[in-house]
């Protein structure tokens, strides 16, 4: 078992961990598969409104690649398309029936995981709406079912830092855990698991497939900064990764034929800690967190999530509500308090020196300033980047260097925005610079 | 508080949108942030934020400059006694130093803010919290004799040529402050020459007292006998009860500075060490050098380091980040070759006896030469990833 180490503590402890207890919701009555958190998609829709559908029934497919499909998560009808802005497609919301029906695929069988015919299995998996779990890297694209990776990697921990506890995500599942990693072992020979040091020991069962131990802070468990930590060639550079949980939906799959619909998610909300909870995909938010106060923000990351619609619903590959509060008042002399209570990740608060956990709030704390290059988000950033120089490389058109700087690595984690004191949305124009680059690429 | 805040929100309209005082919304901004400091929602990833800031950051340094500062006033005050052939009291030299230090600052941050705020309003864009430092470190080099037009030429200078041009803070290639210094250094040589330091104008005789860099020992002696028999003792050098610029005369407080700096991380470290390194070496290799035993030459590392501007310069002015390289490599290199370039200047350049300011206004000329050089061969040493 290897271990991963970091050296870089920078995060102060943050208050709001969920609570180890299970409950499971209530059926819904709506349910939605949303097509906001799938990477690159450009989704062309299926069905149209009223139209009945059963559980895994294809409701849009990715236009770059027709025989990727995003199935339903509810049998019903179809009551609502939702779109956004530019008419991009936000969500299907769908009504749900009293008895749900499956749409049955052939079920492949764990035993003969190894066995079937590889196409069988990535067209069932296609078919299934459960392809979209394996992604690529660096632009974490869908995986391209015809290459082989050199690695593929799998975390048991999710993007935040209180993202659901794997022992829980995988109680119960450990053999569809072990046979998801053989199915791993069809595509590529050289399989990473790996679990954060204060999961373990809910782990016993699935102990020896672990592969690396990774540190505590946040992000070391990311995919990208394990695969930064273990890349020795320029091949690497396209591993594939999947979360632990995705792999047991798809072990499941192959099982039974039937698209699994059960998810376990969290709710973060300071000072609570509130129990994880099993529900359906694609369960409404406002059903989730519950009644909310106003001017809270909720997210699906603290650092790297996206901002959430209460009224929308739970995407395929969110696992986490973070709802954060906002700090009513604007503080008098705020640059000169002694700040006991305040998170920072530097050291210019006295609460650097305590090591409780701090609450979150969704303020910015400052204004927005030239770049002095006092270099926080080099000290900070888990794959060694250097986020100012890019930054000021990728203001200047010049792609070329902000790649030979590194640009390609980064994981999106959101700490150097975090740590920015002259507050410059630097994880927002370095994903712009990569999103385009990848773009033009296609 | 609150009816400040209320003071705030009534007036706001004049200053925003379409009121009469639009252009001067900079300066209203200013003053409102300074008291209530603003944080409005989170709208793009990430939905958190660390709570330093940059007024926080630059107060932070203004708050290391308090023991220099303070001192500083106290030892005008003391060496303007000594000229008079008295000794004052702790609090009479501090109000006599007060009388001439207060009086340069309050000129550099009102000139300096002119500038600011006119270059803030024209451009349209929000008064950057650099000044405050820059207003402070800029009379602080000053000899406390200066008259004060020559500081409002200085820091006028600094502002604009040193730092607006480029664009503001953030974007200077210079440090403002020095810039500002060297402009006074070469334009009115007679005030910053190091002769005439002490504050004791009414004084027909007795007001010359030359710097400890510009003692040089007569022959058959050493320079340390020299600089002891001028009154610049090691001690007094450390301590800093010798006539000079208002700010640098106190290694001691540069140094506690300089630490407080260097724990909150403001400042990088590995600028200062570097320099004191680069100084350390580069000092005890001219003093192994045989010859020149009456001059600088033979100083050794002890003397270099306490007397003339150089922990002030390396602790506050090396370490401005936006002139100084933004690699931790290139911080080393920067850090020691301005220890080597101050000692250089120092003992070969009879001309310049204080070579702080011109070797860290030359190493800010090649920071981001260093800095490329560091990133290129980082990059190289990446898998790389296209």
């Amino acid at each position: 078992m290897g271990n991963i180490t970091t050296s870089k503590k920078l995060i102060p402890p943050l208050d709001g961990m969920p609570d180890i207890s299970i409950i499971q919701l209530p059926t819904p009555k709506t349910i939605a598969l949303s097509a906001m958190d799938i990477p690159y998609i450009r989704p062309k829709l299926l069905v149209k409104e009223n139209e009945p559908v059963k559980i895994g029934t294809p409701l849009f497919c990715d236009k770059r690649n027709s025989s990727i499909q995003y199935v339903s998560p509810g049998a019903g009808t179809i009551k609502r398309i939702v779109f956004g802005e530019r008419r991009r497609l936000k969500e299907v919301v769908i009504t749900l029936d009293q008895t749900e029906e499956y749409l049955e695929f052939d079920p492949i069988g764990l035993k003969n995981i190894q066995k079937a015919p590889k196409e069988d299995i990535i067209a069932m998996l296609q078919k299934g709406g459960l392809w979209q779990g394996l992604r690529e890297f660096p632009s974490k694209d869908t995986a391209d079912h015809t290459r082989t990776p050199t690695m593929i990697i799998v975390s048991l921990n999710g993007n935040d830092p209180f993202s659901p506890h794997p022992g829980i995500v995988l109680e119960k599942k450990s053999d569809l855990f072990k046979s998801g990693l053989k199915f791993l072992k069809r595509f590529s020979p050289n399989i990473i698991v790996t679990a954060r040091e204060d999961s373990l020991q809910r782990l016993e069962k699935i102990k020896h497939d672990i592969s690396h131990i990774v540190a505590n802070t946040y992000p070391a468990w990311d995919p990208g900064v394990v695969l930064y930590q273990l890349k020795t060639r320029v091949e690497d550079n396209r591993a594939w990764c999947i979360s632990a949980e995705h792999l047991v939906l798809i072990a499941k799959f192959i099982e039974t034929g039937q698209y699994p619909t059960d998810r376990v998610v969290t709710v973060t909300r300071t000072p609570d800690r509130k129990p994880h909870i099993i529900t359906r995909q694609g369960a409404p938010v406002a059903d989730i967190i519950g009644n909310m106060a106003e001017n809270t923000l909720i997210t699906t990351g603290h650092f790297n999530g996206h901002l959430v619609d209460p009224e929308s619903h739970l995407g395929f590959f969110e696992t986490t509500l973070n709802v954060i509060h906002d700090q009513p008042e604007e503080e008098m002399f705020g640059f000169i308090r002694p700040g006991l209570e305040k998170p920072t990740a530097s050291k210019t608060f006295l609460s650097c020196l305590l090591p409780t956990p701090k609450k979150l709030d969704c303020n910015l704390h400052g204004e927005e300033r030239a770049c002095i290059n006092c270099g926080y988000c080099t000290r900070i950033c888990p794959v060694s980047l250097a986020p100012n120089f890019i930054m000021k490389a990728l203001l200047s058109d010049d792609i070329e260097d902000a790649l030979s700087f590194g640009l390609w690595d980064c994981t999106r984690c959101g700490l150097c925005s975090y740590c920015c004191p002259s507050k410059i949305e630097l994880t927002q124009i370095l994903s712009k610079g990569m999103d385009e680059y990848y773009k033009d690429k296609q | 508080m609150k009816k400040l805040k209320q003071l705030f929100d009534e007036n706001e309209e004049h200053f925003t949108g379409s009121g009469k005082f639009k252009r001067l919304e900079p300066l209203f901004d200013a003053t409102k942030t300074f008291f209530f400091l603003p944080s409005p929602q989170n709208r793009q990833t990430p939905f958190v934020r660390d709570n330093l800031d940059l007024k926080r950051y630059m107060s932070f340094v203004i708050l290391a400059l308090m023991p220099v500062l303070f001192f500083g006033m106290y030892n005008t005050g003391y060496q303007s006694g000594l000229a008079h052939g008295e000794t004052y009291t702790v609090l009479k030299s501090f109000l006599i130093g007060a009388r001439y230090v207060l009086p340069i600052i309050i000129v550099t941050y009102g000139v300096g803010f002119f500038w600011e705020v006119l270059f803030a309003s024209i451009r349209g864009h929000k008064i950057s919290e650099g000044l405050l430092v820059t207003g402070l470190l800029f009379p602080l080099t000053l000899p406390p004799t200066i008259p004060l037009w020559q500081v409002a030429l200085g820091i006028s200078f600094g502002v604009v040529i040193g730092k607006e041009v480029f664009g503001g803070t953030g974007r200077n290639i210079l440090n403002p402050a020095l810039t500002g210094r060297a402009f006074l250094y070469f334009s009115y040589p007679v005030s910053m020459s190091g002769n005439i330091w002490i504050a004791a104008k009414d004084l027909v005789d007795g007001i010359s007292g030359a710097t400890a860099l510009a003692v040089v020992a007569p022959e058959g002696e050493s320079i340390t006998g020299a600089l002891s028999q001028a009154g610049f003792g090691l001690s007094d050098l450390f301590l800093g009860f010798v006539p000079g610029s208002i700010g640098e005369t106190s290694a001691l407080c540069c140094l506690l500075g300089a630490a407080f700096l260097m724990i909150t991380k403001i400042a990088n470290f590995r600028i200062i060490i570097g320099g004191i390194i680069g100084l350390i070496l580069t000092s005890l290799i001219f003093f192994f050098i045989p010859g020149g035993s009456g001059t600088w030459m033979n100083a050794g590392p002890l003397y270099h380091l306490c007397a003339g501007g150089f922990l002030f310069g390396i602790s506050f002015m090396a370490t401005d980040p936006v002139s100084a390289p933004g690699t931790n490599q290139a911080r080393w290199i920067y850090g020691f070759l301005i220890g080597f370039l101050t000692v250089t200047i120092r003992v070969a350049n009879p001309a310049f006896a204080e070579g702080v300011m011109l070797s860290i206004l030359f190493m800010n000329v090649f920071a981001s030469l260093l800095d490329h050089i560091v990133m290129k061969s980082n990059a190289s040493k990446r898998i790389p990833n296209v």
